[in-house]
């Protein structure tokens, strides 16, 4: 493939994906969904405490575990639009990619990043430092950052959502 | 306490403390961090790393990644604003351009087989457009369509899935299928979009498309909006499109792709050469590879074989086994629009999804009662469909015969049984006569329309192009469209008297 063709089909793509609102990524900008955010991390406490022989502590870490889990499904692993309207347009892009048309250092990235640090740094803090516990939730919420760093912006890693070439 | 510095040291210190503790929720922040000190500063300087990230990122300024995007210095921009040439609003034409427009007939009343010209007053014989059968003048068409006028009034005025959506359109979908043989039908208000619309309803991003190099402007277009991945081979050439699955398939299989929708599009009867798709080769090897074939029938529908059925009939394939049959209304039937027959699955997914379905207006009931009004002339016995088909293949067979007679000055590739010949000069006669750009070609023969229309009173046209977007431009040709309501005489007639302009034209050229 030459250079300018290469140039050209992502010319197509980038005006394919901005011929139209990115339904899919649009509504996490929505206050409602930042706050359902929090909503679902205390429901996520609240079940864990309730369920009967969970320490306080594992309770703590298996929220932050489970929110970490959660969000790298949606925000990282998924890739492309279930719905599609613009002809794959977004194939291979993950939702954070997807975000604000992939523009940094936006309002809802800072608040997306800012909810697993918060509630990493409660975490530990209830848990007591637990040798454990404390490594568990330090791996989860570091992974989970350095998925949402401005460098890994569509940077691959281990194959991991490997778009296949094109030609 | 006499050291005045360390006085003022004690007071700030004293002041700032005093400062965080009337903050509210201070507490909460001394207590953890005083509580996750336990003994173990690391942790205290990880934590704290932590927050200082977080608090960096939020303070960090918003930008948008784009590689391409270059960082232009002011004085850079005014040079190029300096540099700028605004281009005239209208360009001057160029020669080509006169030339078109210059040559251009108008017809006086109506179109049919023999039209009045606007600039001489005569009447000349029509072989350039596509009113095949006759349908433009038959007179139980044109009564039944005066009915529907009276009933239905003229525009639907609203696309189909929208209150566009008339019995008759309904009646025409049916019609259609029954006539093919397929499961399904659904029709577009214009045949343009037909084709770009169906294809790129099921093919997206990722998918493969492999399609014949031959393929009219509507599915380039189509396959250039569908975003797939596409695959071009050679004209008709099996062996070629063989290759092209094979090298598809190696690469498939070793780079582990994910399984995606392939498709083989090609034309039926090719507009722009006027020969056939080898359908029963391509239908092996759709099987073997496992590939939907797309036929694009606009210009053999109605037209090719005796019941007209199109090139399933011709080959002897079930129409049932090729996966979407698409077509034009606009040449055979005399009417507009086109449609897409196949599966009911297939159908009703671009009820949805065929975006020049959803989003154009419906076509009008006069339109839709005329193109059923086609088929039916053409299932039924007693309304003579077989009879016009059968002139129409003697016409055009007595056209051939007559000119296949100069393959000297004239090369026609186009087959038996096609109603559209393209003449070509013989590359080597063009070579000889020193003919080198493709304008000169073009001035050629349009000298040879000319000629025929003053002097023999025949209306045949250049095949035109838009030939800075055509991906695989085809020779300059006069195409003939040949129509069952002329004699066998006149088309003879008309056969010599174009072939006597090529040998006329090309030895006034030596």
């Amino acid at each position: 493939m030459t250079l300018a063709s290469k140039y050209k089909t992502d010319y197509v793509q980038s005006l394919d994906q901005h011929s139209q609102t990115n339904l899919n990524s649009s509504w996490v900008n929505d206050k409602g969904a930042w706050l359902t955010n929090v909503i679902l991390i205390f429901f996520l406490k609240l079940v864990f405490d309730i369920i009967p022989g969970i320490s306080p502590e594992l309770s703590w870490t298996l929220t932050t575990l489970v929110y970490n889990i959660g969000s790298y499904i949606m925000f990282h692993a998924v890739t492309g639009v279930p719905f599609e309207f613009t002809q794959g347009a977004y194939d291979g892009i993950t939702l954070w990619e997807q975000i604000d048309g992939g523009v940094q250092f936006t309002a809802t990235r800072k608040y997306l990043t800012a909810v697993p640090v918060v509630l990493f740094l409660l975490s530990t803090h209830y848990t007591h430092y637990a040798p454990f516990a404390f490594s568990v939730n330090l791996t989860a919420t570091v992974i989970n950052l350095i998925a949402k760093l401005p460098s890994m912006h569509q940077v691959r890693l281990f194959d991991i959502n490997q778009k296949p070439s094109t030609d | 306490m006499d050291n005045p510095v360390l006085q003022a040291i004690n007071q700030t210190f004293l002041t700032v403390s005093r400062g965080v503790q009337a903050v509210p929720g201070s507490d909460i922040v001394i207590g953890y961090i005083k509580n996750s000190y336990q003994n173990d500063p690391f942790r205290v300087v990880l934590e704290l790393g932590l927050a200082i990230y977080a608090i960096k990122y939020m303070l960090s300024k918003k930008y948008r990644i784009d590689p391409s995007h270059i960082k232009l210095t002011e004085k850079e921009i005014d040079e190029l604003v300096d540099e700028w040439q605004p281009e005239p609003l209208v360009k001057p034409l160029t020669d080509r351009e006169r030339m078109e427009l210059e040559s251009a007939q108008v017809i006086l009343g109506s179109q049919g087989p023999k039209p009045k010209m606007l600039s001489t007053g005569k009447t000349l014989l029509n072989l350039a457009s596509s009113n095949f059968l006759g349908y433009n003048d038959n007179e139980h068409i044109k009564s039944k369509l005066v009915e529907v006028l009276h009933n239905y009034g003229v525009g639907t005025c609203g696309p189909p899935g929208f209150y566009g959506t008339l019995d008759v359109h309904m009646q025409l979908e049916k019609d259609i299928a029954r006539f093919l043989g397929t499961e399904s039908a659904i029709i577009y208000a214009q045949a343009f979009a037909t084709i770009s619309s169906v294809v790129a309803a099921f093919s997206k991003r990722g998918d493969i498309i492999v399609a014949d190099e031959g393929c009219n402007f509507a599915i380039q277009k189509g396959t250039q909006i569908s975003r797939s991945i596409i695959k071009w081979y050679k004209h008709n050439d099996m062996e070629d499109l063989e290759r092209v699955l094979e090298s598809i398939q190696k690469e498939t299989s070793n780079k582990k792709r994910p399984l995606t929708r392939r498709f083989i599009i090609t034309e039926g009867l090719f507009y722009n050469y006027g020969d056939f798709a080898p359908l029963k080769r391509i239908m092996e090897l759709k099987h073997k590879y496992k590939y939907r074939l797309v036929l694009d029938e606009s210009a053999s529908v109605g037209l090719v074989s005796k019941n007209g059925r199109g090139l399933t009939e011709k080959y002897g394939v079930a129409a049932k086994e090729i996966d979407m049959i698409v077509g034009s209304m606009a040449h055979s039937f005399s009417a507009a629009g086109g449609f897409c027959a196949g599966a009911k699955e297939v159908i009703d997914h671009q009820r949805l999804s065929g975006q020049a379905f959803v989003f154009s207006a419906a076509i009008p009931a006069m339109l839709t009662v005329c193109a059923s009004e086609a088929i039916n002339i053409l299932e039924d016995e007693s309304m003579g469909g077989t009879k016009l088909l059968k002139d129409l293949h003697d016409n055009a067979t007595a056209f051939r015969n007559v000119i296949v007679t100069a393959p000297q000055s004239i090369e026609m590739n186009s087959e038996e049984g096609s109603p559209i010949l393209h003449l070509r000069f013989p590359s080597q006669v063009v070579k000889n006569s020193g003919i080198t750009t493709r304008d000169d070609e073009e001035y050629l023969l349009q000298e040879i329309v000319d000629e025929v229309a003053t002097k023999d009173g025949l209306l045949i046209t250049r095949a035109k192009y838009v030939e800075s977007q055509e991906l695989f431009l085809p020779r300059p040709s006069i195409r003939i469209s040949i129509c069952a309501s002329h004699t066998r005489k006149e088309v003879e007639k008309a056969a010599q008297s174009i072939k006597t302009a090529f040998s006329k034209v090309i030895a006034k050229r030596k």
